[in-house]
């Protein structure tokens, strides 16, 4: 019993980082409605910016040289954007490191910078969007700082410069409250840095007008400026405050964690942030702790004999805590929304596809006969993005029409995928490569595949009960929960999936009616099977055809009038929660579809391949290519990495930086927000006639009274 | 456009008296027009009422007054500076109120902090400022910690006229002061808005549908009608050309039917 | 004469504060009922509570003869009573016509299956339902436009076409006329009460007492959550009690007179231009 006290007392030093990200987080959505994904790796660049100014004395700035460095470029030498300011010097070794405060002040006032850009490159511009489109310009900053790291710092771990008070080997308390068990002395410190932040977090916002004319701005741009508020000078200031947060947040666990992975802290911070209701700084810092300490007990029960072993300790650690804030949140929320509840805002146009049949098939049949012109690669990459698409159908389903801001698509996708192979194994070796085998029911392929997509439905369904009463952005954070649970819960989990599920999970081969229609081509040991990719075109054909037609019949209009306001709907004689499930039902089939067909196109799966920001980046670019029509994800489908465009554009550019691709695909996403409205590059191809004309009939600098008018709209 | 005050009387009007000034003002949606020429203006200690039947772009105007929407040509003088498309804040520390259509209440916040953030000026004027519109509008005392976004449509329209009378404005503008009010409320705000106009010189433009209640309260008049001032004149003089005044108002009507 | 409305001690608390107090009202199957108040008063939380949008914590709901207190507010919309919104709450990003079609349309548990093979059949029936709903608020020319295009007033009208393209029993307006001008509200008027000769009884709410006392049989006066007085237009409108409460002493007065004033005129108008 002692050991699960000091367990769980133990948990508030991972909590108090929970608690900072999560009031950091409150502190960005309070000042303009975005959940900020990227907030944990505002803390981790600053992070790592600490470390590297301490050993090298350089500070890296937040962007990259875009003048590339390859081909003929090379030999012109014009490098000639600052990346590298090189401010203390420790070439030294007598002097040793440079001064700690200084250094300290540095990285905070470079957070803050941080927190500037993002509000005048990708959050201003986004203040009209939907929802939807401020969660993926956050998902943006996420994968452009990420990225960023990773150009910078090379992403290895750091260990050893900063703080000795909230360094791990600070020293433990031994013998804890008589307890007989250490604690880290660092846990303690951490636990009083987030209560510090928290009180003057807490004082600012209560003690003057700075808080409440915040959220007055945030909710209503027009009435704020009407009372002679600037909503953009308030937005501004709460993310240089918000970012401010998040580097303090960095630097103090530089030592707790690796950088990188601080971005991933963010699940926590989130899930900190939502017990605050997104809007209470106290209640994040409390909800923080509570997660690290639920955590950290959770993790010392599963140390128990009478713990079923089908429940993996990592699952339970990552996953209680969240459900734990689920059921507040869905025993707080409303069937249907009260009145006067706070707007959605607009979303972007979701118009219906005509001739779809003709179109989908002769798009996808183009691709085939291209990929076969070129090299055998082409085959790979071509079956890449086809399943791409399949998966973006889902979403246009769900997040497109149906407004529901699901991000556990691809988990639903990874977890067909393994159920699948776990029906399919017979426990013999299949390929000569393969590591693992894995036991099973040896299932025919079809049978396996139905069966796959039932459990995904299934599963669908279950993610789809809380969005009966939870709505919006919180949803989006809600369902993060959900991944989670998948992949650490579901599909990192030996018992339940077989052995392969912690390694390689070796996929058996696919046979339909006879024909083998698997990826992995035995003779040159490459993912280059062409009947894979007339069988892909055909599915992917068909399930483009069906989501273009419920978009043009009933149920679609019905989505869409969901989508816009679930009041409404009910009083029109719409059943919300049979539509809103039918939605998460008929996308977790699709998903499933798609999950499927990447465990016939590779020899082995890996779960890492499922993870959140994997599905994020999917989500992101079906975005970009327009989420809600069918083009749209066929659009997004050839963007992704290893898809059509990047690879075609590969060939010219030799080898570039992956990292850059997805910096540039970051930036991508935040001017199509602004662009296209968000709407994707898919819609803009058919108004871009309509556009132009219109933007040449304008006064130049007119672009402003457009946002203006969405904005009345809104309203 | 019918004029029924003789063009002497509105030239003697010094100009520096006048807090708003409307110029040629053309204004619209997506870079369509939706106001042409218009001319307006509203003096010290005045109320102007703006007449004219659904779409025929009294809320167009004010938006452009305030700030809201871009003038696509002609000007707007706000209290002595040009209304300021960029920065809608910085006219409305001017010292101007503006009630929209839509009212723009800030439905997370309670009635009093929306009220707060109304306030301005020093500590004293602002308690004043509180205290006289509560005065003014007392159904709105129970409902202080109540969220603004569950009150009933009456009262947000109470709240939102009370916003902005708590920032003791000089140019008051009013779109649908009476929408979503009971008769009796109606009857008692529009001698409210008289009063002050009386007692602050402050510079009141409301856009009414009930006509005759505006007339009774209002210095001056224009009519509106598709987009362009039809009439306009003293308040006297437009009770008493009721027939111009429902040619107004019913040719818009009859030619949207038949367009 | 049936009633297809009738509350019993209908009471729906918010905390302390009764927002609805034993309410006792009916609506006469094939009549015209008006409910007026003052601000606050609770009108629109009645019609929250009989159509399921706020719980009620005592009394009952009858509705074309059955209890309905424990039905979902889509199902009491299918069951044919269906409300309009004080606020606009359109379907924003669909265009007004397909804002009908959502209510007009039926679905079954097999409409997505059909819908994806593009089975789904085109009702005639719906359709001229909806090409009349339409037509009947004058809004054939907008039927393609988007609802945040048009102005105030004619998005309220998008609203009540909604509602009648549903086919209810019963139509529970709020506020229809904010916003109109008095001649609009009055052609509204004229339509209104057309609605009574499509199988149809009206319950209104409005503050425009020239539309009120000229359209409706019978009025309810709620004020502070309890009916303080009920009766014809005529009767109402010459109680003190609502005098008082309500109208205030001229410009209910004004607003009747000149709404019965330019009802004339328009009448006059209509059928000259006819
Ligand atoms: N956001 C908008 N986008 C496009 N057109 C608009 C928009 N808002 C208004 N309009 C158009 O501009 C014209 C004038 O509208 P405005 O709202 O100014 O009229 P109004 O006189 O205030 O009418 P009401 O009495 O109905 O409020 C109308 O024809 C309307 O259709
Ligand atoms: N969910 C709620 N919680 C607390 N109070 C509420 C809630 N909903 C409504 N009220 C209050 O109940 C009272 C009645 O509101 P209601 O909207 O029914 O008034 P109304 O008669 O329709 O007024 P109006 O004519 O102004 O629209 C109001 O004082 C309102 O503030
Ligand atoms: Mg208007
Ligand atoms: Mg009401």
């Amino acid at each position: 019993m002692s050991a699960l006290l000091v367990a769980l007392i133990a948990g508030i030093g991972a909590g108090a980082l929970y608690a900072m990200l999560g009031t950091g987080i409150v502190v960005a959505f309070r000042g303009s409605g975005v959940i900020n994904f990227g907030h944990g790796a505002v803390a981790g660049y600053t992070a790592y910016s600490f470390h590297e100014l301490r050993v090298t004395g350089s500070l890296y700035l937040p962007w990259f040289d875009p003048i590339p460095e390859f081909g003929f470029l090379k030999t012109l030498k014009i490098n000639n954007l600052p990346v590298r300011i090189d401010i203390f010097d420790v070439t030294d070794p007598i002097s040793g490191k440079p001064n700690l405060a200084l250094t300290v002040l540095v990285c905070l006032l470079m957070s803050a910078f941080l927190g500037l850009l993002m509000h005048f490159l990708v959050f201003r511009p986004l203040r009209n969007s939907p929802t939807l489109g401020k969660v993926i310009g956050s998902i943006g900053v996420f994968l452009y700082l990420s990225s960023m790291m990773a150009v910078h710092f090379g992403g290895q771990n750091r260990y050893d410069a900063g703080f000795s008070g909230f360094n791990s080997t600070a020293g433990a308390v031994e013998n804890f409250l008589g307890l007989g068990r250490t604690i880290p002395r660092s846990n303690f410190y951490l636990f009083g840095a987030a209560i510090v932040m928290c009180v003057i977090v807490w004082a600012l916002y209560r003690f003057s007008r700075f808080g409440i004319s915040t959220r007055a701005a945030d909710e209503n741009e027009k009435g704020a400026a009407l009372l002679g508020y600037s909503p953009q000078f308030l937005a501004g200031a709460n993310w240089v405050l918000a970012s401010i947060t998040a580097g303090a947040a960095g630097i103090l666990f530089l030592h707790k964690t690796q950088p990188a992975q601080i971005a991933l802290f963010v699940v926590g911070g989130l899930g900190a942030a939502l017990f605050g209701n997104l809007t209470s700084i106290p209640g994040a810092t409390a909800g923080g702790l509570i997660i690290g300490m639920v955590a950290s007990g959770g993790v010392e029960i599963t140390n128990y004999d009478w713990w079923p072993e089908i429940l993996p300790p990592s699952g339970v650690r990552n996953f209680v805590p969240l459900l734990a804030i689920i059921l507040v949140l869905y025993l707080r929320g409303d069937k249907l929304p009260i009145r006067g509840s706070i707007s959605i805002g607009r979303q972007p146009r979701a118009p219906k596809t005509n001739n779809v049949s003709i179109g989908v098939i002769a798009a996808l049949g183009i691709a085939l006969l291209l990929s076969n012109i070129f090299v055998s690669k082409w085959e790979a990459v071509l079956t890449t993005t086809l399943i791409a698409i399949i998966f973006m159908y889902s979403l246009t389903v769900l997040i497109g029409f149906l407004g529901q801001i699901s991000l556990v698509q691809w988990s639903i996708s990874g977890l067909a995928a393994y159920v699948m192979i776990r029906l399919m194994a017979d426990g013999e070796k299949i390929r000569e490569t393969d590591f693992v085998t894995n036991s099973g029911w040896g299932w025919p392929t079809v049978l396996a595949f139905v069966a796959a997509i039932v459990v995904a439905i299934i599963f669908g369904l279950l993610v789809g009960l809380p969005a009966l009463r939870i709505r919006g952005v919180q949803l989006a954070v809600v369902t993060i929960a959900a991944v989670i649970a998948v992949e650490n819960l579901l599909l990192r989990n030996p018992p339940l999936m077989g052995d392969g599920s912690v390694s390689v999970n070796p996929t058996p081969s696919p046979n339909w009616f006879g024909q083998y229609v698997g990826g992995f081509n035995p003779n040159t040991a490459r993912t280059d099977y062409w009947k894979f990719s007339l069988f892909l075109i055909i599915i992917a054909g068909l399930v483009g055809v069906g989501v273009a037609n419920l978009r043009r019949g009933q149920i679609g209009r019905r989505f869409l009038a969901i989508r816009a306001n679930e009041r409404a709907a009910a009083a029109a004689g719409i059943n919300v929660a049979r539509m809103k499930l039918l939605g998460f039902g008929i996308s977790s089939a699709i998903a499933a579809i798609a999950g499927c067909m990447i465990a016939y196109k590779l020899p082995g799966l890996q779960t890492d391949q499922f993870e959140i920001f994997g599905g994020l980046a999917l989500l992101a670019f079906a975005y970009l290519g327009g989420i809600t029509t069918v083009w749209g994800a066929i659009v997004g489908g050839c963007l992704i990495a290893g898809g059509l465009l990047p690879e075609f554009l590969g060939v010219h550019f030799e080898s570039i930086d992956t990292g850059l691709i997805n910096a540039v695909g970051a930036i991508g996403l935040v001017v199509n927000a602004k662009v296209t409205n968000g709407e994707g590059v898919a819609l803009l191809q058919t108004d871009l006639g309509k556009n132009t004309l219109a933007m040449l009939r304008r006064p130049p600098d007119d672009e402003s009274s457009e946002n203006l008018n969405d904005e009345e709209a809104k309203v | 456009m019918t004029n029924l005050t003789t063009e002497s009387s509105s030239e003697t009007m010094s100009d520096n008296n006048h807090l708003v000034e409307i110029e040629n003002l053309s204004a619209g949606y997506a870079g369509v027009a939706v106001i042409r020429d218009v001319n307006l203006h509203v003096a010290k200690g005045e109320v102007v009422a703006l007449l004219g039947p659904n779409g025929a772009g009294k809320t167009t105007t004010l938006l452009t007054t305030s700030g809201l929407l871009k003038a696509l040509e002609g000007s707007v003088t706000v209290l002595g500076e040009p209304s300021n498309f960029s920065a809608p804040h910085k006219t409305a520390r001017l010292g101007l109120a503006h009630v929209p259509e839509d009212r723009s209440l800030f439905f997370g916040l309670t009635v009093q902090e929306n009220l707060r953030l109304g306030l301005r000026g020093k500590r004293s004027e602002q308690n004043a400022g509180y205290e006289a519109a509560l005065d003014l509008l007392p159904a709105l005392r129970p409902l202080m910690n109540r969220r603004a976004g569950l009150l009933s449509g009456g009262e947000q329209q109470m709240l939102a006229m009370a916003r902005a009378l708590v920032s003791n404005p000089k140019v008051l503008l009013v779109d649908e002061m009476s929408l979503g009010l009971a008769p009796i409320i109606v009857e008692r705000l529009l001698p409210i808005v008289r009063d002050i106009a009386n007692e602050t010189g402050a510079g009141v433009l409301i856009v009414e549908q009930h006509v005759h209640l505006a007339l009774e309260v209002a210095d001056r008049a224009y009519v509106m009608s598709h987009g362009e001032i039809v009439l306009e004149g003293s308040a006297e003089e437009l009770i008493e050309r009721q027939d111009l005044l429902e040619a107004s108002y019913l040719g818009g009507e009859i030619d949207e039917e038949t367009s | 004469m049936t009633n297809i409305l009738e509350t019993k001690d209908l009471t729906v608390t918010f905390g302390g504060l009764n927002a609805c107090d034993h309410v006792d009202l009916a609506v006469p199957t094939g009549k015209f009922v008006g409910l007026i108040g003052p601000n606050g008063a609770g009108k629109t939380t009645f019609i929250d509570a009989i159509t399921g949008y706020v719980p009620t914590s005592a009394g009952k709901a009858v509705f074309d003869g059955a209890d309905i207190g424990e039905m979902k507010p889509h199902e009491r919309a299918q069951n044919g009573l269906v409300r309009t919104f004080q606020s606009l709450e359109l379907f924003e990003d669909l265009s007004v016509r397909d804002n009908l079609l959502v209510a007009a349309y039926p679905t079954r548990w097999y409409t997505f299956i059909s819908d994806m093979f593009h089975l789904t059949k085109r009702d005639e029936d719906i359709e001229s339902r909806v090409d009349w709903a339409l037509d009947i608020m004058g809004l054939n020319d907008v039927a393609e436009s988007m609802p945040t295009d048009l102005p105030h007033g004619r998005r309220k009208l998008v609203g009540v076409a909604r509602a009648l393209a549903a086919r209810p029993k019963l139509i529970l307006l709020d506020e229809p006329a904010a916003g109109l001008d008095t001649a609009e509200s009055q052609i509204l008027g004229g339509h209104l009460r057309e609605f009574l000769n499509h199988d149809m009884s009206v319950f209104l709410i409005d503050h425009d007492m020239g539309l009120v006392l000229s359209v409706c049989d019978y009025i309810y006066v709620l004020d502070f959550g309890k009916i303080i007085a009920s009766g014809t237009p005529a009767e109402i409108r010459e109680s003190p009690a609502v005098k008082a409460a309500y109208l205030g002493e001229q410009a209910g007065e004004i607003q009747a007179q000149e709404g019965e004033r330019m009802r004339g005129q328009q009448q006059e108008t209509g059928e000259d231009s006819d």
